[in-house]
């Protein structure tokens, strides 16, 4: 049941996906209507699902790289929601919810064969360190695509270019509140979810943990994290250079990811 | 017709037009009429309820609504039919009485009016007033007062009581068209002046202009009509910097509201000064008053917070590199007049899908105008032929008092009748049904 309601939940963000392009695009109040309750629609459905599965299985967290990328997509698809309703702009919806579908659409299809070993203990602190990192993700990410949409509005903007009132682009300071207000609700979910972690491995592990990869990743991503947060407050950086740090922060946080094929503590294996 | 059905209509926000009954629109407006002659026909908005009532008074109207702007003055009129020669059962031509009201009530000769006077009848009628609702008509095309301003002779109209079951649903439908057209389309979604596209120009860099500060560098009509637009926006600090202080000082002092806060910056000290506005408004013709190394400087005080320079000076007083600057944007004065013109090309553009809507709720609204005109008769004819069937079946009970028919006997009789009646009557509304069908729209 709980794949039936992810499918679903993928078919309403597919829609979503679509009817947001004339939406944003084009100004067409109609296909906000649709796609708006549409990503509603699907955010539950994909909630239900995750909810079921881990009733199901009897456990709190995720175990296959699919069902981690499961619940990204759940995260940025209510980022979406909340930046729609409290900025009154769909135009995120045309970068995030396609990755939102295909974040969704490999678990609905394909379900992961790989599993993660955890050490069965403090599952409640090992979910948030898990929900708090996939949140900072999701920050980092909408945090991009700001700087980037900042980007074609500016650009936009000195070519002169007539557009009607309600132009498809939020405007240029909105865009830059989004981008640093997103960084910064990122920096205190990243700095716990890697505090979590490292307790809970010092504890399991021990010193070693430390040397893995993965981790060491980690912490340059933190350290990268925090520097853009503060040469964006203090300097004021917008515009293109804006988007080539956070596309630099982005590649770390990729690499991060990456790194679990090396890392000891993070590898997802075979069953 | 049956109460559902006739709920049904209602619902619809249609009520059946008798068929002695037409509607009838003349008017004036800025493509027919001179302003001399527009001005001598305007109602002043406290003399509306009077002038609606004394033409609802006139011989063979029975409603009327008034629609007076400074570009238009309009009369709609539901009048009895004229019939064939154009004379009304009180004996005057429909439009005749009307311009003899305008005569009456506003002392214009008659023969001032009629060569400016257009008329529209029935479904030309329905179709102006929704244009003109729909400000398809306007002479800004997409501009939003019209809608209000027949909207408020729609609720004199009714307050008098000149606006009644046939105009009311009728306006109704106007409103509903015009808000249709104003979603569906992007008709009133771009600004067409150059001050208000500078302002949405400014919007569409700062979001909300709450807490903003402009700077109005030199005097000028244009500067000053961009810097009360900006402050229509919401921006709550206004500096003023010009050659002679007096003069910058007064111009601060007639932009001063409660809520607006207002300084003078000298001239002198304008370079140093003007890192604190967020928009910039300049008309000195100075020349390069602002330059890429100023701009960078004052870039680097606002902490590459943006900045917006309305040029409007001939010649600049922005250099153009200055645009060039990631944060600087710069509009000289032919760049806002010509987002403007692409603007009103836009509004164009809309304005034809616009049109096509009004022609479909026209068609609309016709269709059901003429299903409702002939559900009245036919239910007339039934009502009709009811009575006739009720009084030859008392008549006859009385004719057969000596000997009473059975309860069954009785019943027999009663369904033999109305069969009767029904099946007389089918021809008959077979053809109404099929007149209405005929005179439906394409």
């Amino acid at each position: 049941m709980a794949l039936l309601w992810l499918r679903l939940a993928v078919i309403l963000y597919g829609v979503a996906a679509l009817a947001v392009l004339p939406a944003a695009l084009y100004n067409r109040p109609r296909w906000r209507h649709v796609a708006l309750p549409a990503a509603l629609a699907g955010a539950f459905f994909h909630f239900v699902s995750i909810t079921e599965t881990l009733v199901a299985a009897h456990r709190a967290l995720p175990i296959d790289t699919h069902e981690t990328l499961s619940w990204l997509g759940l995260l940025l698809a209510v980022a979406f929601l909340v930046l729609a309703a409290r900025y009154r702009t769909v135009s995120f919806g045309i970068f995030v919810l396609p990755i939102v579908v295909l974040l969704a659409i490999v678990p609905a299809f394909r379900p992961g064969t790989e599993t993660i070993v955890y050490p069965f203990i403090r599952t409640g602190w090992l979910m948030l360190h898990i929900a708090l990192l996939l949140a900072a993700y999701a920050a980092l990410f909408l945090s991009l695509i700001a700087s980037m949409l900042y980007l074609i509005q500016e650009r936009r903007l000195k070519q002169k270019r007539a557009e009607s009132k309600r132009g498809w682009l939020p405007p240029l300071e909105t865009l830059d509140q989004i981008g640093l207000n997103s960084l910064r609700f990122g920096l205190p979910c990243m700095t716990a979810g890697l505090l979590i972690g490292s307790v809970l491995a010092l504890q399991t592990i021990g010193l070693t943990f430390f040397a893995d990869p993965k981790v060491l990743l980690s912490f340059a991503m933190w350290i990268a994290y925090i520097l853009m947060i503060y040469i964006r407050s203090n300097s004021g950086l917008r515009g293109r250079r804006a988007v080539y740090l956070s596309s630099f922060v982005f590649l770390v946080v990729l690499a991060v990811w990456a790194a679990n094929s090396l890392s000891a503590v993070h590898r997802f294996k075979a069953p | 017709m049956s109460e559902n059905a006739r709920e049904k209509m209602t619902d619809r926000g249609v009520s059946s037009m008798p068929s002695n009954l037409k509607l009838l629109l003349l008017g004036v407006n800025h493509t027919t009429a001179p302003i001399d002659i527009r001005e001598r026909l305007a109602i002043p908005t406290h003399r509306l309820a009077d002038a609606t009532r004394m033409l609802a008074e006139q011989p063979g109207i029975r409603e009327a609504l008034i629609l007076s702007t400074c570009n238009r003055v309009e009369l709609l009129t539901v009048q009895d039919d004229a019939g064939g020669d154009g004379i009304s059962a009180d004996g005057a031509p429909p439009m005749l009485s009307m311009i003899h009201f305008l005569n009456e009530y506003l002392q214009v000769e008659t023969a001032d009016i009629q060569p400016h006077v257009y008329e529209f009848r029935e479904r030309e009628a329905i179709r102006h007033l929704f244009r003109v609702a729909s400000s398809l008509d306007s002479m800004v095309v997409g501009e939003p007062q019209i809608l209000g301003q027949v909207k408020q002779s729609w609720t004199v109209g009714r307050e008098v009581g000149a606006v009644k079951s046939t105009l009311d649903p009728l306006l109704q439908r106007a409103f509903s068209v015009a808000k249709k057209v104003r979603t569906e389309t992007q008709i009133g979604s771009s600004t067409v002046s150059v001050a208000s596209v500078a302002a949405e120009l400014a919007r569409k860099i700062f979001g909300s202009l709450a807490g903003k500060t402009v700077l109005l560098v030199g005097a000028g009509k244009m500067s000053d009509l961009a810097a009360r637009h900006l402050i229509q926006q919401g921006a709550t600090t206004l500096l003023v910097s010009n050659r002679t202080e007096a003069r910058a000082q007064t111009i601060a002092d007639a932009l001063r509201t409660p809520s607006i806060t207002t300084g003078v910056i000298p001239l002198e000290q304008l370079h140093e000064q003007s890192y604190r506005a967020d928009i910039v408004i300049t008309s000195t013709g100075a020349g390069q008053v602002f330059t890429p190394e100023i701009a960078r400087t004052l870039l680097q005080r606002r902490k590459n917070r943006p900045v917006f320079f309305i040029d409007i000076a001939v010649p600049r007083d922005v250099a153009p590199a200055v645009n060039d600057l990631e944060g600087c944007f710069v509009y000289d004065i032919d760049d806002l007049q010509q987002v403007a013109m692409q603007n009103k090309a836009v509004r164009n553009h809309e304005a034809e899908a616009a049109e096509s809507i009004v022609t479909r709720e026209v068609a609309r609204y016709s269709d059901r105008l003429s299903h409702a005109t002939s559900t009245e008769a036919i239910k007339q004819l039934m009502l009709q032929a009811e009575a006739v069937r009720q009084q030859e079946m008392l008549r006859t009970r009385q004719q057969l008092a000596g000997v009473p028919l059975t309860e069954e006997q009785m019943a027999a009789v009663d369904r033999l009748t109305k069969s009767l009646t029904g099946k007389l009557l089918h021809p008959q509304i077979a053809a109404l049904r099929e007149q209405a069908e005929d005179t439906e729209p394409d």
